[in-house]
């Protein structure tokens, strides 16, 4: 795991880091300016996005182009109950349930593609879930969308400021990273693992392939249903617009870059790209410019950076420092084999989380082969 | 009457522009296991190649027949990027999103954000069974059959074709018999890359592309090339015209905002309808 470099020297250098992570984070809000503080609320909601697309991809090796239609479901899910008078921190809570719900059943089909034709069912739902979004407009407020999303109220308190939202954000967003780790520390983790690089295998040592998949394919749609009903709150407004393909792709970018199947990975994926979107959105729009340039800039430069991610750090940047920092920790004399055996594994192989103790030969095997048709 | 007629050959001159994306899909599976989802780039960008000469002065014909080989270079450099190196299909196909969106920002940051159209060749329109019809409508129809079915002789009948094919099916053993699978690769993207520009430089007078278009087309071609199991250009073509007659009935007899939704949703069956028939071949 990504964490054995830390075990090497002991648990407590991981322990401190999360520490100062977790501590970064929480103070961060106080030190932003409000744009700053909404770009930072953007990331987190990404990071939860990416979190589950990252598991999908990661562990049951699929490629989702649909993920921005469940972040979308969510969003829409929480706006018209709360707008229908429900109160909304219920309708929080139920946007990703009913979004896990409605991923079941879009997968108890769907998830029987692999591969290329599963990107492209995906892709396919999102455009269509697009399409009745502006053609209900009863329910939907159809094109123009659904606006006077009312305030958020935990209990006494009521979310009227960004930096509330900041610490919303960031908390639910912890506990989904929390949850991804113990997932993919747990038996359904390392059947999902083992699934996505020898279904045969893994089916044939009792892990139920089908039920399995399915599971992580809601799961990763409540985690976009949720992120997508805090936006809903966040932002009061929800239109079929703020859903766009390119979101769903550029959440798959953000899964290349952190690293797939990396816990981590999501939120350095996520902060990665958001990052370099603000500073070419800032290097943009200068008066002079064309409007739509920091969209386009942003579009090149992320194709640009996704494809040196694919074939210069396959495992991304997470996977990347922690083949280093392995191969730092071998330097202090432990005698451990070489992380260079992920250099050549592939995306779908879960490179950056792939464990000593597992066999090289049949991941490698399959890995060449990921789409049995 | 008049009106089906209409809908029936509008929706038969998309289906050919469909058939040549799907076509270029199917040539560039069928040799390198990649789905290449920059497919629909190809058109838009020949299409804005050919524009852009049109508008130089460069005379009908030759503007075109650059832009076609303009798009069959960007195939080389596309497909050069995509399979060099190891790569397997997933990987290639995240490869080829990112060159999709790559050629979205260049044709914008190149020929801005408006549709782009030329005039056609063609002169007066003529009159099919009391339609008129511009006669682009019948050189996109010619061109492009006559294209496919070359391409399909020269896939079954010569050399290369079948030395292309056998490096799908069994890339150890088409090495063994001297065959250079990169290169092979290499060619079926150009290919493909030429198949969509041609399709772009042919529908652009009818109608106009933008240069987001392309995952439209690229959806579409998919579509169209599904119908034949991604390996066979003549269901491809089938595809092509069920998709481009279906498109233009749901547009003219029920509302264009429908179209891309029944499309789609006819992929989503045949995706699902295919995964069923190879998981009962796998058992049997």
């Amino acid at each position: 795991m990504k964490l054995r470099p830390a075990k090497i020297t002991g648990h407590l250098p991981a322990t401190v880091a999360w520490v100062i992570i977790a501590a970064a984070t929480l103070v961060a809000p106080l030190l932003l300016s409000t744009p700053q503080v909404i770009i930072y609320v953007t990331i987190g909601l990404a990071t939860m996005v990416v979190a589950g697309l990252s598991l999908l991809m990661g562990f049951a090796g699929q490629v989702s182009l649909g993920q921005a239609a469940f972040y979308g479901i969510g969003a829409y899910s929480a706006a018209i109950m709360a707008v229908h008078g429900w109160p909304p921190l219920l309708a929080l809570v139920l946007a990703p349930v009913i979004t896990a719900a409605i991923a079941g059943l879009l997968g108890i089909p769907l998830l029987r593609l692999k591969g290329h034709a599963l990107a492209f069912g995906t892709l396919a739902v999102q455009l269509i879930m697009l399409a009745v979004l502006s053609e209900t407009p009863s329910l939907t407020g159809g094109a123009v969308g659904l606006s006077g999303v009312p305030t958020l109220k935990i209990g006494p308190i009521a979310l009227t400021g960004y930096r509330q939202y900041a610490y919303l954000v960031w908390v639910v967003a912890a506990i989904v990273l929390l949850v991804s780790r113990n997932i993919t520390r747990s038996r359904p983790g390392r059947g999902l693992r083992a699934m996505a690089t020898a279904p045969s295998a893994a089916s044939a040592a009792g892990v139920n392939v089908v039920t399995y998949k399915l599971r992580d394919f809601a799961l990763s749609a409540a985690y976009a249903g949720l992120a997508g009903g805090i936006y809903a709150f966040f932002l009061g407004y929800v239109s079929p617009d703020a859903f766009p393909v390119m979101l769903s792709i550029e959440y798959v970018i953000m899964v290349v870059v952190g690293g797939l199947g990396t816990v981590s990975g999501a939120f350095v994926g996520a902060a990665v790209i958001m990052v370099i979107s603000q500073v070419l959105s800032s290097i943009g729009s200068s008066p002079s410019l064309p409007p739509q340039l920091p969209n386009v800039l942003s579009e090149g430069v992320y194709a640009v950076i996704l494809i040196a991610v694919l074939r210069l750090m396959p495992d991304g940047i997470v996977g990347l420092s922690s083949r280093l920092a392995k191969r730092v920790g071998s330097r202090f004399g432990a005698q451990r084999g070489e992380g260079g055996q992920s250099v050549e594994a592939d995306v779908t192989v879960v490179a950056a989380s792939s464990t000593a103790d597992e066999p090289d030969a049949p991941a490698r095997e399959a890995g060449a082969k990921p789409v049995n048709r | 009457m008049s009106a089906f007629l209409q809908y029936l050959i509008t929706g038969i001159a998309r289906g050919f522009l469909f058939a040549l994306l799907a076509t270029g899909f199917v040539v560039i599976h069928r040799v390198t296991k990649v789905v290449n989802f920059a497919q629909g780039a190809f058109a838009v960008l020949g299409g804005f190649i050919a524009y852009s000469l049109l508008r130089a002065g460069v005379p009908h014909g030759v503007s075109e027949a650059i832009a076609v080989l303009a798009a069959a270079a960007i195939g080389l450099v596309f497909g050069a990027i995509t399979i060099l190196g190891n790569m397997t299909p997933v990987g290639s196909l995240i490869t080829t999103i990112g060159l999709a969106i790559l050629s979205e920002a260049i044709a914008m940051i190149a020929w801005g954000t408006t549709p782009l159209t030329f005039s056609g060749i063609g002169g007066p329109d003529i009159q099919v069974a009391g339609v008129f019809l511009q006669t682009q409508y019948l050189l996109l129809i010619g061109v492009s059959l006559v294209v496919l079915v070359v391409l399909w002789l020269a896939l079954d009948r010569t050399y290369v074709g079948k030395g292309m094919t056998s490096c799908a099916s069994n890339p150890y053993a088409a090495r063994l018999a001297g065959i250079n699978v990169k290169r092979m690769g290499l060619l079926s993207f150009a290919i493909g890359g030429a198949l969509g520009g041609l399709g772009g430089v042919l529908i652009m007078p009818l109608f106009p592309l933008t240069y987001d278009g392309d995952v439209s087309l690229s959806i579409l071609g998919f579509a169209a090339a599904i119908v034949g199991g991604l390996t066979s250009p003549g269901l491809a073509l089938v595809g092509g015209l069920v998709f481009g007659i279906a498109e233009q009935f749901v547009a003219g007899y029920w509302s264009p905002a429908n179209e891309s939704a029944v499309a789609l949703g006819i992929l989503l069956l045949l995706l699902l309808w295919q995964a069923r028939r190879h998981r009962s071949e796998e058992i049997a």
